[in-house]
């Protein structure tokens, strides 16, 4: 195929050379010479070889010609069937797919990877000629239609892509161009269809290419089908940096998850690193003072640790950030999270006055500390046992089948039951537990003369789930006076243990590990009735140290992930309906409820510290969100990865926009051969100056090896 | 006014630079009158050249006495007897002779005419005598050897009033002239020497088994040693007056293998007869040229 065909008349030029040599012959001018016998007889043996030297002549002449036509022509070569024709051009319809991720902030020499993806769609937009159709899509962790109807309107397009910002996710590339070849394929006109994808060349933003290859969805079809990868022409720009330098705080785990006033704790620091190995400082903040600060070495495609100890926390929710220093990627310099610090551990105390006065007392000495709660067994279903660290309860069986359902699952959550016997409670209640460590049999009383007894805690057995601790203070002699006793006789259930006996094998404390939680049974009351025990000086750390077995169905998390949903109390102590959340911009965070007062958490949507506001309008931090740092791990994709993992038939990758752009316009228009043909001109010219002067006059003859003097004396030859 | 005798071939500058030279054959030469160049005769001068027997009739004050004394014996004493040289000039006029490759450059014949000159004024300087034979198809002209400048002036008058002709056969007249010069002289051929070589490398040997010494000079012009045209063209040969089509540039080596050949050929000839053959080109100045030749032939002959 030719641009300017009409120039292929020039290709008639071909015959100059021929019409010359010819008109050369007839047009002769008459020489004088001494003698012609020299001649004749040079002629006679030049003249098979000058026959050749001619021809050759003419050859390159003629191609030379040939080759100045055909570059005036502009030859293409076609690499699709049905582009451009001499007479006319075929409509186009264009899905440009733009990658949304936050790795796209990447900040290079030229600009943001982001600014260049959209100037980039901008001039693919430009460049469409009036009566294309374009689409355009947000790669994010779903396909954001940004023009979802294919449209000739490209300003409005160009308008809408300049509007566009990055998100704070990763990008499903597969998914947006998915839905873009959807769209495309909704079209019933016959055009040429073209999906652009523009982003930074993250190998993470392709895989889900790699894994939905073969993937199927809900109607049984495949994503991408065959027919499009073969039909559809796919043009990648890879905007990014070859070798992005990134490190950044990738996770941070808080240890003990639950934290007490006074105590101290760890914060484990891991940090990524994409580029070459180099040291990183991490530095620590609390409520926005600098707290500490540690360097590590972060190998490339790996994650270091650093971490950091805490002391003597006030009480309250704290604001902590680790952050690292800024580079080309500032979104993932900084890792936020809550740090709540408890004065006392929320405990509930189930049970009537009599039953639960000395555990109350334990629990909290001082009358007015709220962190204890007592409800009557009947009034249980009143309260959220995930607000509790451990619930107690004190001669508080039987209790409803509802009640008995939900202490179960608290405990499966992490939270810490103990049972107490009492008074009125029939052994035949414990029955309906499935939690418990053992099936306690009848109340036994207990003869004053065997009514003293030592309390031994059993050493840990190999593959014991539960375990317990004495704490006693110095020269405390762990003994009390039994009067009555709840009788264990059968064996502990599946991961129980007996903990602490109360004489040659009577057990006193058992404990069952269930769930993340934890179940204890005491076989005697928390009262005087049954024993000592409550007026011992060891009965308030043995008390205090089951409350922190549980791994805390109440306990939050330190940060969450950005676009995580989960129920609102899992992630927000003690939520209300009421409760108004607002995210890092100020808007209302939306909290969907799902029937039976349970409220979800749906697609926290951005990064940043999430306020409760309180009844007295002060704000209290709640969430700390964080992006997912996979997104930050910049190892690059190849362009040849790119051609494997989609599977299209005509993939085309360019490295930059200009780039992208010619590949585009070879595909559409054809490889242009004009600047080769021309070079073949300029060959096939110096080739023929070459042969002509250089070649030809070059031959020396035998009169040159000839040396004459200036006396006419003649040697050599 | 135009200029005739030397004066057409020379001017004064030119002369005065030939002035110093002189023309010395190799071989011994018989002349007429006294001079400077070896005789074939014995004869009267100082430099002693042999004894003989006395014979009856010889003058008595040849005798040698100092041998006679000695041998009792009658030897005459003999002289080496020294002579003037007499040099023939053989001109070419054949119409090969009427060629030249620029305007500006002297034809083969103008720059032949010249040189013949040029060598005659220098012969006529050191009173030797010169003459000169023109020919072409056939003898045209026999000028006698004369020392005399007048004569020689004539002589190259003569030489105006020719022009070139068509045809040449410079070996028969050659032969005719060697029967012609009956003692030994210098004989000098000016031509292109553009004719049947077997036959001119005869004719030149003719000469030398008469016993004269011969300088041949090579007259061409330098386009005919290598071709140096730059465009195809249709040649006409100036004798014959054929005429061939060519394109030099493309057959210009052929041509110079051919033209080396045919120079080679007379050089081993002439060198195999002790003949000097000079070739000369006609854009190197007869002067300059002249005084190169003479004064190296100066040297040799030491």
């Amino acid at each position: 195929m030719f641009g300017s065909p009409m120039f292929l008349w020039a290709l008639l030029a071909a015959g100059i050379p021929l019409m010359l040599h010819m008109f050369q012959r007839r047009r002769t001018v008459n020489t004088p010479f001494p003698t012609i016998r020299f001649l004749k007889a040079a002629q006679k043996r030049s003249s098979s070889r000058v026959r050749f030297e001619n021809f050759l002549l003419w050859l390159l002449r003629t191609a030379l010609l040939v080759a100045l036509a055909l570059a005036f022509a502009r030859p293409v070569l076609r690499n699709v069937a049905g582009a451009d024709s001499f007479l006319g051009r075929s409509r186009r319809d264009v899905a440009i797919v733009i990658d949304g991720s936050y790795s796209m902030n990447y900040e290079m020499d030229r600009g943001k990877v982001w600014s260049l993806c959209k100037d980039a769609a901008v001039q693919i937009v430009q460049a469409l000629h009036p009566g294309d159709r374009v689409c355009v899509y947000l790669a994010a962790s779903t396909a954001v239609p940004v023009i979802e109807k294919p449209t000739t309107e490209h300003a409005t397009v160009v308008g809408a892509i300049q509007a566009l910002s990055s998100t704070h996710v990763s990008a499903k590339l597969d998914e947006a161009v998915a839905a873009a070849i959807r769209t495309l394929d909704a079209l019933k006109e016959k055009t040429e269809k073209e999906v652009f994808v523009l982003t930074d060349g993250q190998a993470l933003s392709w895989d889900g290419f790699r894994s939905s290859k073969t993937k199927e969805d809900g109607d049984g079809q495949e994503r991408i089908s065959r027919e499009n990868r073969d039909k559809v022409a796919l043009f990648t720009l890879l905007a990014g940096a070859v070798s992005s330098e990134n490190a950044f705080p990738a996770h941070v785990k808080v240890s003990p998850p639950l934290m007490l006033q006074g105590q101290s704790a760890r914060v484990a620091v891991r940090v990524g690193r994409t580029g070459a190995p180099k040291p990183v400082t991490v530095t620590l903040k609390i409520d926005g003072q600098e707290n500490g600060s540690r360097s590590v070495t972060a190998e490339p495609g790996t994650e270091a640790s650093v971490e950091f100890v805490l002391n003597n926390l006030e009480a309250g929710v704290h604001v902590a950030s680790v952050s690292t220093p800024k580079d080309a990627l500032a979104e993932d310099d900084a890792f936020q999270f809550l740090l709540r610090v408890n004065r006392r551990l929320p405990v509930l105390v189930v049970g009537g006055e009599e039953a639960v006065r000395y555990l109350r007392v334990a629990l909290a000495p001082g009358a007015s500390d709220d962190s204890v709660r007592q409800v009557a067994p009947g009034a249980l279903d009143t309260v959220d046992l995930r607000d509790f660290q451990a619930v107690f309860f004190c001669d508080a069986l039987p209790l409803s089948g509802q009640d008995v359902l939900r202490i179960e699952t608290y405990v499966q959550n992490g939270g810490v039951a103990v049972f107490f016997p009492g008074e009125t409670c029939d052994p035949s209640a414990y029955a309906t537990f499935k939690i418990l460590p053992a099936q306690p049999g009848e109340v036994a009383s207990v003869a004053s003369a065997d009514a003293a007894r030592f309390l031994r805690r059993l050493p840990r057995k190999e593959g014991q789930a539960v375990d317990f601790t004495m704490p006693l203070p110095p020269g405390t002699m762990p003994t009390i006076a039994l009067k009555r006793i709840l009788r264990i006789d059968g064996e502990p259930a599946e991961q129980a243990a007996t903990l602490v006996t109360a004489g040659e094998g009577t057990p006193f404390l058992l404990g069952r590990a269930v769930g993340r939680g934890r179940c204890f049974l005491f076989t005697v009351g928390a009262t005087r009735e049954w024993s000592t025990f409550p007026l011992t000086a060891f009965f308030v750390p043995v008390v205090h140290q089951l409350i922190r077995q549980g791994s805390g169905a109440s306990v939050q998390p330190a940060h969450v992930t950005l676009g995580a949903s989960m129920p609102a109390n899992e992630a927000i102590p003690n939520y209300r309906e009421e409760d108004k959340i607002t995210v890092p911009s100020g808007a209302p965070l939306l909290v969907k409820e799902t029937g039976g007062r349970n409220f979800v958490l749906e697609e926290l949507p951005e990064p940043g510290i999430y306020l409760r506001t309180k009844a007295d309008a002060s704000d209290e931090p709640v969430l700390a969100v964080n992006t997912d740092r996979a997104e930050s791990k910049l190892d690059p994709v190849s362009p040849d990865d790119v051609a494997e993992c989609t599977g299209f038939k005509n993939c085309v990758v360019a490295a930059d926009a200009e780039e992208l752009a010619r590949l585009v316009e070879e595909r559409r228009n054809g490889r242009s051969f004009t600047e080769l043909v021309l070079w073949l001109a300029l060959l096939l010219s110096l080739a023929e100056w070459g042969f002509a002067n250089v070649a030809l006059r070059s031959r020396k003859g035998a009169t040159e090896d000839l040396t004459v003097s200036m006396t006419g004396k003649v040697t050599g030859g | 006014m135009q200029k005739e005798g030397i004066s057409a071939y020379l001017n004064v500058a030119q002369m005065a630079k030939l002035n110093q030279l002189v023309l010395n054959s190799r071989y011994v030469v018989e002349g007429t009158l006294a001079g400077r160049h070896r005789s074939a005769q014995k004869g009267s001068s100082t430099e002693f050249a042999d004894h003989r027997s006395y014979m009856p009739g010889d003058d008595l004050k040849r005798i040698d006495w100092k041998v006679l004394g000695r041998t009792d014996k009658y030897y005459i004493r003999r002289y080496q007897d020294e002579t003037n040289l007499r040099v023939y000039l053989l001109l070419d006029r054949s119409g090969s002779m009427y060629y030249t490759s620029d305007p500006d450059r002297p034809t083969k014949y103008a720059y032949a005419a010249t040189l013949a000159a040029a060598l005659g004024y220098v012969v006529l300087k050191a009173r030797d005598a010169v003459g000169m034979y023109i020919y072409g198809e056939k003898m045209d002209a026999a000028l006698p050897c004369r020392n005399s400048f007048n004569e020689w002036n004539n002589s190259l008058k003569v030489l105006q009033t020719f022009k070139p002709e068509k045809g040449t056969h410079g070996a028969d007249v050659m032969h005719q002239i060697a029967e012609a010069i009956s003692r030994r002289a210098l004989v000098v051929l000016v031509s292109d020497l553009l004719d049947d070589q077997e036959g001119i490398v005869k004719a030149v040997a003719h000469f030398r088994k008469n016993m004269h010494d011969v300088i041949v000079f090579h007259t061409l012009d330098p386009v005919e040693l290598t071709l140096n045209l730059k465009r195809g063209a249709e040649f006409e040969d100036l004798e014959t007056g054929e005429k061939i089509i060519a394109d030099p540039r493309s057959m210009a080596k052929e041509y110079k293998d051919i033209m080396g050949a045919f120079i080679e050929t007379y050089r081993k000839a002439f060198a195999e007869m002790k003949v000097d053959y000079r070739l000369v080109t006609t854009d190197e100045p007869v002067d300059t040229f002249v005084r190169a030749y003479l004064e190296e032939r100066k040297r040799m002959s030491r």
